[in-house]
């Protein structure tokens, strides 16, 4: 079975904390709740995607992608916003959201299937509950997010509003036309928005050289006119570093910016991929030894912001939430099948009232194709 | 359902081509609502390769008027994210021959934003779409690809015949909080002029219009195709009612299945493509609904199945009033 060759990406890169988690860098300005907090994050990332995924063995769940590897990444880049920024995430980037106070059991009944208006009627978020950052709805098309985003922050631009728009791309999008088309028009409209490749060096099983022969993906920011950083995408503490200096400037009215992260999928794409058919599993090992967890939790610990004791109390705690999330998500009822009819056009027009009647119909065990007139069932 | 009557107020009036009243209600939208903004290329300092935006830069500045890099889904996907944050935008796509490249935006944002939020978060654009054929534009110039965008749900596809019901479709079209795609066929947009209504009104986005009563056969139609419909009533020796379908997305399908049902023949008549047109759409609503009051099979008059032809071939291609005209009067004609 023929296996891809891997080609390690150059490490010549922005890095504050080693893989040993020592410093080698300048450590950015937090105290320590929150050094916590990210921490926090990065722990509950971790055993919310473990639950999720027993979930999905045991059939609750579809399908799922994990950000297991590439926690830091996402982490560093939404902790770098502020209150009332806006953030397009893929769906590889659940530890941003919950930075940001995203619920898990508004996220595991996604994972569900459920339709998001069942889930806000059974899960509501209350009044003053909301993240304080504004997620869009998780994208699925890759690189579709990317124009929006443009398009969010040429709004706050136009507006003399100071929030800023950060984004996701990961390697295999910048192949997508919405990837040029986004920088493009993000540089010649100067925009304040952030995009941050998530470069895990795999799009399934198709990897990172395959999608360019650039050098560095940081340097396609130089073709739109858009500065950009090139960092070590494990180290929590260098993506933040360098997308608080990418928000700041765009905050300051100073344009976008392009933020390569380099990191590595270490798990399957999702839960219906199977990485061994195409690639050679002793790079996890590599890789492993360069995970972004642990490496924080070394430099937390050494630092004596944490100590053993502190993260089995996290542990414990965050285990409790989790399984009260999971609770919770199973309380919400299948969605109504007519719930697929919601929020597409306002008003009900012929058509959708009469395939209603005959959904409702089906359900009922009656015949729904009886009405010869296109009045039988006002 | 609602006439024609409907639309004029007892104000002034005053006659207009497409073109002139298509600027003048962007204008008078932009005045009324700051957030409205437009998007696309040449339609700056140019004023629009057919001038529908002629003068709006100087008025309103390129905050307002925004020229931007020649990219349609660039242009698309921009300006969802803006409407996502609350800006009515009017992007222009400015032949539909070059609308596909924006189908990846079309599809995936435009489209479903509104529903994959669980109705959080709205799209209120309106995509005006330049097309149709007959002006020796040649092939991509020419495009009448509509049944790509009424296949799709959530977006209303709104189409006028004219420009009295161009100003009320596209006021509204602009006000509505659901995307729009509003088409303008460059044929009508200097080849005609009619009293406009100076004050301020707009049409519903959903219903149809009778633009002509008759008793004997109903010929469902619209855009440029209207008046060609209206030529062909005039020649025969029949009573023909003529549907007006305004809105191709959500169907006004109560007034189409009215008509049928009262005349008892009809005719799909229109310029896009025969199969899967619209027109494939209707008969099949017609046959399943109103198939007892028929006194003949539904013809479809249309254009043919082929790219657009070029310039010296053009008019064979366009449906004109004679097409109209023979499938009127093959129904008439026929016998069970």
């Amino acid at each position: 079975m023929a296996l891809w060759s891997e080609e390690k990406p150059s490490e010549d890169f922005y890095r504050v904390l080693a893989p040993d988690g020592s410093l080698v860098g300048e450590p950015p300005d937090l105290d320590d709740d929150e050094l916590r907090a990210l921490y926090w994050t990065l722990k509950q990332t971790r055993q919310y995607e473990e639950r999720a995924l027993r979930l999905q063995r045991s059939g609750e769940v579809s399908i799922i992608s994990r950000s297991r590897g590439e926690e830091a990444t996402p982490l560093g880049a939404a902790a770098a916003l502020e209150p009332d920024d806006w953030c397009f995430p893929l769906y590889r980037q659940i530890p941003g959201l919950f930075y940001w106070g995203a619920r898990m059991d508004r996220a595991l009944a996604g994972l569900m299937g459920l339709e998001p208006e069942t889930i806000d009627e059974h899960l509501p978020v209350e009044e003053g509950e909301e993240p304080a950052v504004n997620f869009s709805p998780v994208y699925v098309p890759l690189g579709a997010n990317l124009p929006n985003t443009v398009g969010s922050a040429l709004a706050d631009k136009l507006n003399d509003r100071d929030t800023v728009s950060l984004t996701f791309v990961g390697d295999g999008s910048t192949s997508e036309g919405d990837f040029h088309e986004a920088l493009n028009f993000a540089g010649v409209f100067d925009v304040p928005a952030v995009f941050v490749c998530q470069n895990n060096q795999w799009a399934i099983s198709v990897p990172a050289h395959r999608q360019t022969a650039s050098e560095t993906f940081a340097q396609k920011g130089d073709a739109y006119g858009i500065p950009n950083e090139r960092v070590d995408g494990n180290d929590v503490f260098a993506v933040y570093e360098k997308c608080k200096e990418a928000v700041d400037r765009a905050r300051a009215g100073e344009g976008p910016t392009f933020v390569e992260c380099v990191t590595y999928r270490i798990v399957e794409h999702n839960t219906a991929d199977e990485p061994s058919v195409y690639r050679d599993e002793e790079q996890r090992e590599y890789w492993l030894e360069r995970d972004p967890v642990d490496r924080f939790e070394a430099y937390l610990l050494n630092e004596g912001v944490v100590d053993e004791a502190d993260i089995e109390g996290i542990e414990a705690e965050i285990e409790e939430l989790v399984d009260a999330a999971v609770s919770s998500a199973r309380t919400v009822p299948d969605s109504a099948p007519e719930e697929m009819f919601s929020n597409h056009l306002r008003g009900e027009s012929w058509n959708e009232r009469h395939q209603r009647a005959e959904l409702r119909r089906e359900l009922d065990g009656e015949n729904p194709f009886t009405d010869w007139t296109g009045e039988g069932f006002q | 359902m609602s006439d024609a009557s409907t639309v004029a107020d007892d104000g002034a009036t005053t006659e207009r081509n497409l073109v002139e009243t298509i600027n003048r209600t962007l204008a008078a939208e932009m005045r009324n609502d700051d957030s409205v903004r437009l998007m696309g290329y040449d339609i700056g300092p140019i004023g629009g390769v057919y001038r529908t935006t002629d003068g709006l830069l100087d008025e309103f500045g390129e905050e307002r008027v925004i020229d931007t890099p020649l990219s349609e889904n660039g242009i698309l996907g921009t300006a969802v994210g803006m409407a996502m944050r609350g800006e009515r935008v009017v992007p222009e796509i400015q032949f539909m021959g070059f609308f596909y490249p924006a189908f990846g935006q079309f599809m995936y944002t435009l489209v479903k934003t509104h529903e994959r939020s669980g109705g959080n978060i709205d799209v209120p654009l309106t995509v005006r779409m330049v097309c149709g054929g007959g002006v020796k534009a040649s092939e991509y110039h020419s495009e009448s690809t509509e049944t790509y965008l009424v296949h799709t749900p959530g977006v209303r596809v709104v189409y006028p015949s004219g420009p009295a019901e161009a100003k009320g479709l596209l006021a509204a079209s602009i006000r509505h909080d659901d995307p729009v795609v509003f088409m303008e066929h460059k044929k009508l947009y200097r080849t005609h002029r009619e009293p406009v209504p100076e004050e301020a009104y707009t049409l519903p986005l959903d219903e149809a219009r009778i633009a002509r009563e008759g008793e004997d056969v109903t010929v469902l139609t619209w855009g440029a195709m209207v008046r060609h419909a209206e030529t062909a009533a005039d020649r025969v020796d029949a009573d023909v009612e003529i549907v007006d379908l305004r809105v191709l997305s959500p169907l006004d399908v109560e007034t189409v299945l009215e008509s049928v049902k009262k005349t008892g023949r009809c005719v799909v008549f229109h310029e896009a493509r025969r199969t899967l047109g619209l027109g494939a759409e209707l008969a099949a609503l017609v046959n399943e609904y109103a198939f007892d009051r028929l006194h003949a099979p539904i013809r479809r008059a249309t254009g043919y199945d082929v790219h657009f032809p070029g310039n010296v071939i053009e008019e064979e291609y366009l449906p004109d009033p004679d097409r109209a005209q023979y499938a009127i009067e093959a129904v008439m004609d026929y016998e069970f």
